[in-house]
């Protein structure tokens, strides 16, 4: 738990299944496959109700959800998609879906900083060792292929380490000078971006920022002037979604395919290969709506409670 | 061999490592698109700033025959402390003092307190417990980045206070004043290791415990104030990192203790203890920089960069040898 979205999420976890008569007990991977893989057995033998998991890796695990699977545990794949196997729910904004909110946001402020879809954007990614970030560059790069003038630069910052994102930036400003747009694949990353930004003379807006997951040091930025764009996960809404359907899937009822409101925000379910999934529509935070207290990132939890799915 | 032969193979040999930046230098700024640039190198400069203050108190350990695997999350420790008592957002508490800038000595105090209390406990543990130093140090790897992560919660801190910034932000010569604080603890340091009697006291101790036990020197202390000494100044690179981002993360400088070990045994420490010069280190923390940088600019993805500083590090390993052999048969 190293990040303010997986952090976020254990709190909002814990508070909407509490709402639903659950108590949620979480166990920290440290971003390590073979810990979680461990951590997985274990929990397999206490026998919980159900399983939450946000797999580090997304085809790793798929045995491990088998094995809790075939042991009567449900599995509920929460911000990380599983298509390898079959889960008994999904919970997702979609990592690919992520990366074309953020090409369409390039292709708007592109569009607005140079009179048409041309110029240099630096894609700074995660760890390239976490399908994460490599399914949001597939997104992104999969819209913005209809741009041939837009010149993408893709670097990856090792073990999603800020300051190595701080030292991709400071380089490629000497080597293209001309760069439009950094988008980060996460919030705390375009902070060493953007301190790279200003050690080398530049001012807010010289060159847009844009980032994704929503984290509330991203809302910071923007209102700062410095960012133009978060990609938000809806963190509320995804974790809103699996106590929703908590108690459907603890008694192994069908979930049935169709629209639901969760938190007010249209998601629909589909049953995939995988199993059944919600998929919750990130959104683009900009200057205009940066204060929308449903984004995770302003720290305001739904007072509403959530209500099971009949 | 001529003496003055002898004179120019053993300047070679003793600063191998400024020859191979250099030409590692030339090759890139030759083939590389962009890399001659004066930009580049004032950036090369200034990415070796955290690094290379972490690798001075790791050789400093290793010279004097132990190790230390806690300076990574040391530094990291201390960024997250700069970062939760001085940024204003997150988790940051954004305390201000009157006047602005005593924000930089005590942050630098408490990082240097935090830094130099962990050090003084791996100390502890492996001079007066006799416990074996790779066995505390790694356990203190692991306690003090559990610390990191369970004092941020997983969360970070951002918008360091402006006074701080200011050392990354304003330049003289076109090198950030950060960088500048890196090159003034590599020449206090290496007058330290040269000239001083603690610096030899190091060395002989790195070279024959036993030895320097009987000539007198207080071995326990020489060796207690290396271990604070690695820990303060590997705190003092948390700072300066939690200066260059702006705040802290709970993974800020995860992985750097590898690279600070890749830059040490470059530069020419021997891992056995008693050789090596901290001058060397600086040269094997610009080498890992540059060649960072020559990646960066190139295109190609990381996983290169640890392919890169692997083999150069078995090249640093294998050239070591040879110099030791060259230098017997010159004995």
């Amino acid at each position: 738990m190293l990040d303010e979205f997986q952090t976020g999420s254990v709190s909002a976890l814990e508070m909407f299944l509490e709402q639903v008569g659950y108590d949620l007990t979480t166990l920290n991977a440290d971003n390590k496959t073979d810990l979680q893989q461990s951590q997985m057995n274990d929990v397999i033998a206490l026998a919980p109700k159900a399983i939450i998991l946000a797999a580090v890796d997304f085809n790793a695990l798929a045995p491990s959800v088998d094995a809790a699977r075939a042991a009567g545990i449900p599995v509920i794949e929460f911000d990380r998609q599983i298509s390898s196997t079959v889960s008994d729910f999904t919970s997702v904004a979609g990592t690919i879906e992520i990366g074309h909110v953020a090409a369409a946001e390039v292709e708007r402020l592109l569009t607005e900083k140079n009179g048409s879809v041309k110029g240099k954007v630096l894609q700074v990614l995660g760890d390239p060792g976490d399908p994460y970030t490599l399914d949001i560059q597939k997104g992104f790069e999969q819209k913005m292929a209809a741009f041939p003038e837009v010149t993408i630069i893709s670097q990856p910052a090792m073990m999603w380490e800020a300051s190595n994102a701080g030292t991709i930036v400071s380089d490629q400003l000497l080597a293209n000078p001309d760069i439009d747009i950094v988008f980060s694949h996460a919030a705390h990353l375009s902070v060493a971006a953007v301190a790279s930004l200003e050690a080398a003379g530049k001012q807010p807006g010289d060159v847009y920022v844009m980032s994704s997951n929503g984290a509330p040091v991203a809302l910071q930025m923007i209102r700062d002037g410095w960012m133009q764009v978060e990609v938000e996960q809806p963190l509320y809404a995804q974790a809103a979604a699996v106590a929703m359907f908590m108690d459907k899937i603890v008694a192994k009822e069908e979930i049935a395919p169709g629209e639901y409101d969760v938190l007010g925000l249209p998601s629909v379910v589909t049953n995939e290969a995988w199993g059944p999934t919600i998929k919750i529509p990130g959104a683009a935070i900009t200057p205009d709506n940066v204060d929308d207290p449903s984004f995770w990132g302003n720290l305001k939890p739904p007072a509403a409670p959530v209500t099971p799915v009949d | 061999m001529q003496p003055n032969q002898r004179r120019s193979l053993e300047f070679a040999l003793d600063n191998l490592v400024w020859f191979m930046l250099l030409a590692v230098l030339v090759v890139f700024s030759l083939t590389v698109p962009n890399y001659f640039q004066l930009g580049i190198f004032a950036n090369i400069i200034e990415q070796s700033s955290v690094l290379g203050v972490m690798s001075i108190g790791l050789a400093l350990v290793i010279i004097a025959g132990h190790m230390d695997l806690s300076v990574e999350s040391v530094a990291a420790f201390s960024a997250m402390a700069t970062g939760i008592l001085f940024a204003s957002s997150g988790i940051g508490m954004g305390i201000t003092l009157t006047p602005g800038w005593l924000v930089v000595p005590v942050s630098i105090l408490v990082g240097l307190g935090v830094g130099a209390a962990i050090g003084a406990l791996n100390g502890f543990l492996v001079i007066k417990i006799k416990m074996n130093a790779f066995i505390v140090t790694l356990s203190s790897f692991i306690w003090v980045r559990g610390l990191v992560v369970a004092s941020s919660g997983g969360r970070s801190a951002q918008n360091l206070a402006d006074e701080l910034r200011f050392l990354a932000i304003q330049r003289v010569l076109g090198i950030p004043l950060t960088a500048y604080i890196a090159i003034v603890c590599f020449v206090g340091f290496s007058f330290m290791m040269a000239k001083t009697r603690f610096g030899r006291h190091l060395l002989m101790i790195g070279g024959n415990e036993n030895a320097a036990f009987r000539a007198g020197i207080k071995v326990d202390k020489v060796l207690m104030i290396a271990f604070i000494l690695s820990g303060a100044i590997a705190a003092l690179a948390g700072w300066l990192l939690a200066i260059r981002t702006s705040g802290a993360t709970a993974n800020l400088g995860a992985g750097m203790l590898f690279n600070a070990f890749a830059a040490v045994v470059i530069g020419g420490v021997s891992l056995k203890g008693g050789l090596g010069a901290l001058p060397g280190v600086y040269a094997g923390v610009l080498l890992l920089s540059s060649i960072n940088t020559a990646i960066n600019l190139m295109g190609l993805p990381a996983h290169y960069t640890q392919v890169i500083h692997g083999l150069l590090v078995l090249a640093a390993v294998l050239l070591d040898t040879l110099k030791q052999t060259i230098r017997k048969k010159l004995a």
